[in-house]
């Protein structure tokens, strides 16, 4: 080992000295090795290559930096990097009180935002043994539904994307569209929609929510299929698809994954059924799964549950009660010393909140369990010994949100 | 300098394109007298007659040359914008719709982006192959042009050889984008070429294959031979005879033109923009032009090799000639090269006669708006002059509209399969051309070539 004098700065990061000046010539990183596990993957073999995908790239779906280890066009090995999007929600919500909570977590999942602001919304509930009116229930299963429409139609289209098709994610984007404009009229917001309250929702449908969501339904499922039809059975699609990042249900159980990729194997959890909340034990509806686990099954399964969240909108709108959105609540929540663990099923998986609450107004700690950080482990599964293309195919299909993967 | 710069500063800016242009004329008239009167002029006019006369060959490829390499820009520019409001509409999108009429200006300005963008050169790049390669790429390209017959007897160059040396020098191109990836200092680069490398030469053979059916049945390699070998109605056209080679032919072209669903070296989801990555400015828009100009190529010969070139799909004579049009109504050749030097001298001198009276008219008109009102005139009566023109000598005019039209579908055709397909992988794609496509061809060799074989035997 030298001396600090005898070393340099690095160029990447001058905080670390190394031992030669770092070059354009230099691998990637350039301080050694930290743990040995590094210490093998940057040592390179004969033929292999570093290739740094992110975390500014086309298809990383945010700022997720994968390093690839390749021979020739195959993946050898992989490094995640992660953390650029790294907020530190679950601290800062851990200084802020129970209403702010709603509106720090709402960019978690920043695609579906219904359902990570509903997650702190349910533990609180929990800890302060609040009965949410059944209006507000109905309402927030309504809320729940059309965004997790709204982000499988966009999943669809951007596994196309990524792929090197560029119209499905317009398709994609039509009906999202729709449906966040709609959204806007209820909540006022078209991404991140603050809308769940403690104790109920921000305020009732309103009439433009209504007419909107009429003419929606009126076409939605013949629009979506319709559109789909472009890629559903195409020979190339269903060819780099079909087969491709195959998990077995026990590995899929022991990554702990949940929600499209865990249906996909064939396992029929999902929250709503296994763990009831809101009134979903009032409604009918099937967990679609399938057997095969490849990209190809994931990518169908979110076509079915898109027809079975359409199904469940029906329902709501023909059951909807009358009554108060909101429970009567004091403006300062002091919930009782506890725990309580919360979660709902997310376009994405089990979404959940482990929450810990001394009393004051604000939360104690508050973990926040996000699917997409379980579903995007798998990659590093899945991806070595295939070629750099079935990454994009693989990360897409599991459908990560970096948002909530970095917290 | 004061005694020039101030009256100078003091000039409109109309007189200062006019004075300069008055000093020139003045010059050229004083050396047009001296000439003239020393007898220097008029022998050397002869001489310079006398040689481009003597080397109507050389100058007749020179001037096509040129027409070619500037025919590029307007047909890149053409497709682009009909790339962009294609796939907008198949998109539900409206597309460039600010730009012109129906934004048909916005691919012309994305010219003049590139070129008003900084030309940036990365660390480490192999500098002068990084500057070589888009110039090997656009050259390629455009010198692929150089034996398609637009028309009967609008060609640039009649080459016995006219396929062989279209896929000569289209292989060229490939080396071109080797260099780009090679130099770029960039991974990506370097895997979108060696991508690019792997795809072209693998789809050059079956490409090459599928067309040996269509030459034996030509019997030769001259495009403009096997284009008139397919005069006469639609049924007379290869694509008939050479159904498979068509479609083989159409995919490999596919690939060679790295156009969706082959377009593995740009793949900008994998790897961002491949061999281009590094490029900005003017050296991407060559790329980006080679691309379009190939599109174009690749349709062209598709058209010439299959679908009868230039030849109208059912003989429309009859009805010209009932409309009272016969070709060779009016022959402009007899005009020589008196002919070039007009199409020379009079666009700017119309120009500047018919901006003349929208200037002294229009006293709120800048000479240069006159300028470019003048030039929108000249432009609209030339092409009232041509198409006069050509209402009397349809053969070439024809030509060349049933050969655009013809390659256009195909262009468009390109395109929506852009708006249409995802991209395959490159296990797929190299798989497609080794164990399909190569034996499809050779099969289709193999009964073409027996097929003319008997129908020798059988008729003696």
């Amino acid at each position: 080992m030298t001396s600090p004098e005898t070393k340099v700065r690095s160029l990447d990061d001058p905080s670390v000295f190394v031992d030669t000046p770092a070059t354009i010539y230099d691998a990637i990183p350039p301080y050694p090795p930290r743990t040995e596990r590094e210490a093998e993957f940057y040592t390179l073999r004969e033929g292999e290559m570093l290739i740094n995908i992110g975390p500014q790239h086309p298809s990383t779906h945010g700022v997720l930096r994968v390093v690839l280890k390749i021979d020739g066009e195959r993946i050898v090995d992989l490094d995640p990097v992660l953390g650029y999007l790294h907020r530190g929600v679950e601290k800062i919500c851990e200084n802020s009180d129970w209403h702010m909570v709603i509106s720090h977590c709402d960019p978690l999942e920043y695609i579906a935002s219904m359902f990570s602001e509903y997650v702190p919304v349910l533990a609180a509930e929990k800890l302060l043994d609040v009965t949410v009116p059944r209006r507000a229930e109905y309402i927030r299963v309504l809320a729940c539904e059309l965004n997790r429409i709204s982000s499988h139609a966009l999943f669809m289209g951007w596994l196309a994307l990524d792929l090197g098709g560029i119209t499905p994610i317009l398709y994609g984007f039509l009906e999202r569209d729709e449906i966040v404009e709609m959204l806007a009229a209820l909540t006022g917001q078209r991404l991140l929609f603050n809308y769940m309250r403690i104790g109920g929702v921000n305020g009732d449908l309103n009439h433009e929510f209504m007419s909107r969501l009429g003419d929606w339904m009126s076409h939605a499922l013949r629009h979506i299929e319709d559109s789909m039809t472009l890629i559903n059975s195409n020979e190339i699609f269903v060819g780099r698809t079909r087969g491709l990042g195959r998990i077995d249900r026990q590995t899929a159980l022991r990554m702990c994954l949940s929600g499209p990729p865990l249906r996909a194997t064939g396992i029929p959890y999902d929250v709503r059924r296994a763990h009831p909340y809101s009134v979903y034990p009032e409604l009918e509806f099937e967990i679609p799964t399938r057997e095969e686990g490849d990209s190809y099954a994931r990518y169908l399964l979110h076509l079915d549950e898109i027809k079975q969240s359409i199904h469940i909108i029906d329902q709501v709108l023909h059951r909807l009660p009358d009554g108060p959105v909101m429970a009567k609540l004091p403006r300062l929540l002091r919930p009782r010393p506890g725990r309580a663990w919360a979660a709902i099923e997310s376009p994405r998986g089990q979404y959940g909140v482990y929450a810990m609450s001394d009393g004051t107004d604000q939360p104690f700690r508050l973990r926040i369990h996000d699917p997409s950080f379980f579903n995007l482990q798998a990659v590093g599964l899945l991806t070595p010994g295939h070629l750099i293309a079935d990454i994009m195919a693989i990360m897409a299909s599991l459908d990560p949100i970096m948002g909530g993967v970095d917290k | 300098m004061t005694i020039v710069s101030r009256p100078w500063q003091r000039l409109s800016p109309a007189g200062r394109v006019l004075l300069p242009l008055a000093a020139v004329a003045g010059g050229l008239g004083v050396v047009f007298l001296g000439g003239v009167s020393s007898g220097i002029l008029p022998n050397l006019w002869s001489w310079v007659y006398e040689a481009l006369n003597d080397n109507v060959p050389l100058l007749r490829f020179i001037v096509a040359a040129t027409a070619v390499l500037l025919f590029t820009v307007p047909t890149a520019f053409v497709i682009i914008f009909l790339e962009m409001k294609v796939i907008a509409l198949q998109n539900l999108r409206l597309g460039p719709n600010r730009q012109g009429p129906w934004g048909v200006l916005a691919s012309t300005l994305h010219g003049f982006k590139v070129l008003a963008k900084e030309d940036f050169t990365p660390t480490g790049a192999d500098v002068p192959v990084f500057t070589l390669a888009p110039v090997v790429v656009y050259l390629a390209s455009v010198m692929s042009f150089l034996v398609i017959p637009f028309a009967p007897g609008l060609f640039a160059q009649d080459m016995n050889l006219a396929l062989l040396y279209f896929f000569a020098v289209g292989g060229l191109g490939v080396v071109g984008l080797m260099m780009a990836g090679w130099s770029s200092f960039n991974k990506y680069s370097l895997l979108g070429a060696l991508r690019a490398a792997a795809q072209i030469i693998s789809y050059e053979i079956p490409l090459t294959l599928s067309v040996v059916g269509v030459i034996l049945l030509a019997g030769t390699l001259s495009l403009n031979t096997i284009v008139h070998q397919q005069a006469g109605t639609f049924l007379d056209w290869y694509v008939f005879r050479q159904p498979l080679a068509f479609v083989i032919f159409f995919i490999a072209a596919t690939a060679e033109g790295n156009r969706t669903p082959f377009d593995l070296t740009e793949a900008d989801s994998e790897i961002v923009a491949g061999f281009a990555t590094e490029y900005s400015g003017m050296r991407f828009g060559f790329f980006f032009f080679a691309e379009y100009v190939n599109v174009f190529i690749l349709s062209a010969l598709t058209v010439t090799l299959f679908l009868g070139g230039w030849n109208a799909p059912l003989d429309l004579t009859p009805v010209w000639q009932a409309l009272g049009a016969h070709p060779g109504a009016i022959d402009l050749s007899g005009l020589g090269v008196g002919l070039l030097i007009a199409v020379l001298v009079v666009p700017p001198i119309l120009t500047v006669l018919l901006a003349l009276p929208f200037w002294m008219l229009f006293t709120r008109l800048r000479f240069w708006q006159a300028l470019v009102i003048g030039f929108l005139c000249f432009n609209a009566l030339a092409g009232a002059a041509v198409l006069i023109w050509a209402a009397f000598s349809f053969d070439a005019v024809m030509g060349l509209l049933w050969f655009l039209g013809k390659t256009y579908v195909f262009v468009v055709i390109f395109v929506w399969m852009r708006a249409t397909l995802p991209r395959v992988r490159i296990d797929q794609l190299m798989g497609f051309a080794w164990k399909w496509l190569l034996p499809a061809s050779l099969a289709n060799l193999f009964v073409t070539a027996l097929a003319i074989l008997i129908i020798a035997q059988v008729r003696g």
